[in-house]
């Protein structure tokens, strides 16, 4: 017989509270790991996913992973309403504390929306074997999905600059997409 | 080798030119000139301060950590203009001594910035406790019937001034001779004096305004100041004087009445004035008022204070009693006159009254007017009182009236 509680409760479907109690869940371990699992898991998924459906198609559903999260962390860890400097610095705040990267802004032009980013020693990439591409799709959804909580505005993010094309720092342009 | 080292644009190789077996050497030889020479122009650019610029190949492992420090500048300049624009919570958290001074700036600039926000605030707060003290000085100063002034006390200019002149000065001629009154009674005025009242009356030909002054020694804005709050008072001196003529004058005639009359007689004596008494009965008043009635008498009496209203301006004539009447005079105020000057004065004044006698129809009088006089000089020295001064002149009168019965005719 099902439960009537757990009805229509799938984790399938992302939502922020399904992220757990990881606390009290890893009493013991903590609520850290070494980058190498998130990486394992993050490689694994995209060599079969890569198989499954061909690396654009992969790269696709990493980018919209990655805006899915972004939106999320943004509408959960920070504040949407505060002055744009303000969201900056939480946000660079935010993602140092959270060991996903050092955020820095090379440019920003208030009129068009239109910025410049780069992200030092990135979680997902920083240390790869220069292959000479970009790889951070995820992260390109992930910085397009914080900017769209905060602005209101779908924005477009495309990676120029990244470690696993022989860089130091992943570089982002962003701009809202028309 | 060498020219990438020491000539850069001459450094060139052509795997071409090898044989098979260096073709690989070659080869790798050519991609790390061309790195060398990337690598060079990015050190060069970055020396330069050149940071809007293109970086080398994505492949250029040897000019990474150029391309790291390149983001690193262009992320500082980022910074900087942020800086320069009021965003004070930028943070360097890389670059060793140079992120330390950087962030002690920052938080220097977010100090002072927030300390002036404080004084800012304080000075706001200030001018609006200011701004309210004064729209609230303005609001009881505009509203007080009060005239302000406020006079420099050296230049004489007006500092404050709570209403327009026009709208408490009766006409416009008053205003220069209203601020130089002021001025004269600010400019002897001490910073330690007490404040003092004054009084003063403006007069024209068609106006006359009467204020009570108050003057107050007030340092303003480093001036010597007087305050000057002037109360107009032309309704209540009116009222007085009209009160005045009602306790002192006697209303039949309009000359003083018997106790101003005998006050003034009191004072004069007190004194020791120089002057002329002179005591006036009417003749044949009862008569009058027999024989022609009330109205007529009161004809008679008012005619005879009249001619003595006349003997001079400052003479106080006061009405005794029914038909009696005293005349007061300095002898200052008497043109030289002495007892026998006076004697002529009164006859003078009797013989006018007689030529005022009422004729009939037919030409013929109908009754004669005619006053008795004893006149008293008061000397220097005078030991008598006030009484006795007019019972003398009673008695004057007496003899005078008995020494003219005869004359007196219906």
């Amino acid at each position: 017989m099902s439960n009537i509680f757990l009805k229509n409760r799938t984790i399938n479907e992302f939502r922020w509270e399904n992220l757990g109690d990881v606390k009290a869940g890893r009493e013991d371990l903590g609520e850290e790991m070494p980058v190498v699992v998130y990486r394992l898991m993050q490689f694994t998924m995209l060599d079969v996913l890569t198989k499954e459906f061909g690396s654009d198609k992969a790269n696709e559903f990493f980018t919209k992973a990655g805006f899915l999260a972004g939106s999320e962390f943004a509408k959960n860890v920070l504040d949407l309403t505060v002055d744009f400097n303000t969201f900056l610095s939480n946000l660079t705040q935010a993602l140092v504390d959270l060991k996903i990267g050092v955020l820095r802004m090379e440019a920003f032009e208030v009129e068009s929306g239109k910025l410049v980013l780069t992200v030092g020693q990135d979680l997902d990439c920083s240390g790869l074997p220069v292959t000479n591409e970009t790889v951070c799709h995820y992260d390109e959804g992930f910085i397009a999905g914080i900017l769209h909580a905060y602005t209101g505005k779908p924005y477009s993010v495309k990676e120029v600059d990244c470690w696993a094309s022989g860089d130091r720092v992943c570089r982002f342009n962003a701009e809202v997409a028309s | 080798m060498g020219d990438l080292l020491y000539a850069p644009r001459q450094a060139h190789i052509e795997p071409a030119e090898f044989s098979d077996d260096l073709k690989d050497f070659a080869e790798g030889l050519s991609v790390f000139g061309r790195m060398v020479g990337e690598t060079r122009t990015l050190a060069n650019q970055l020396s330069r301060g050149e940071l809007n610029i293109e970086l080398p190949s994505h492949d250029n492992e040897l000019a990474a950590p150029l391309k790291a420090l390149h983001a690193t500048l262009k992320h500082l300049a980022w910074q900087t203009k942020q800086v320069a624009r009021g965003d004070y919570s930028q943070h360097i958290n890389f670059m060793g001594e140079f992120a330390d001074s950087f962030n002690d700036m920052i938080s220097q600039l977010e100090t002072q910035r927030h300390r002036l926000q404080q004084e800012m605030s304080l000075v706001g707060r200030q001018v609006e406790d200011l701004e309210r003290s004064s729209s609230l000085f303005e609001a009881i100063s505009g509203s007080m019937p009060e005239w302000i002034v406020m006079v420099d006390k050296e230049t004489g200019e007006h500092l404050f001034v709570n209403h327009p002149p026009e709208s408490v000065l009766a006409s416009e001629i008053f205003e220069k001779q209203l601020f130089e009154i002021l001025l004269e009674y600010a400019k002897p005025m001490q910073m330690s004096d007490e404040p003092r009242t004054e009084s003063f009356s403006l007069i024209s030909d068609v106006a006359l305004q009467y204020f009570e002054l108050r003057l107050y020694p007030i340092m303003w804005y480093q001036h010597e100041a007087v305050a000057c709050v002037l109360t107009d008072v032309t309704q209540e001196m009116e009222e007085h004087s009209r009160l005045e003529d009602v306790a002192y004058r006697d209303t039949q005639t309009g000359v003083f009445n018997r106790h101003f009359g005998m006050q003034k007689l009191g004072e004069w004596v007190g004194d020791e004035k120089e002057f002329f008494l002179v005591f006036v009965d009417m003749d044949m008043l009862k008569y009058v008022n027999d024989e022609f009635g009330h109205g007529e008498g009161d004809i008679y009496i008012k005619t005879v204070a009249d001619l003595l209203a006349g003997v001079s301006g400052e003479a106080i004539v006061s009405r005794l009693g029914g038909d009696e009447f005293m005349v007061l005079l300095a002898k200052k105020d008497a043109g030289g006159r002495d007892f026998r000057g006076m004697e002529e004065l009164f006859e003078h004044l009797r013989d006018t009254l007689a030529a005022s006698s009422q004729v009939n129809e037919k030409g013929e009088v109908r009754y004669a007017r005619s006053m008795s006089i004893g006149i008293v000089d008061v000397k220097k020295g005078n030991r008598l009182s006030s009484s006795d001064l007019l019972s003398l002149a009673d008695e004057r009168m007496y003899n005078y009236k008995r020494a003219h019965k005869k004359d007196r005719r219906v």
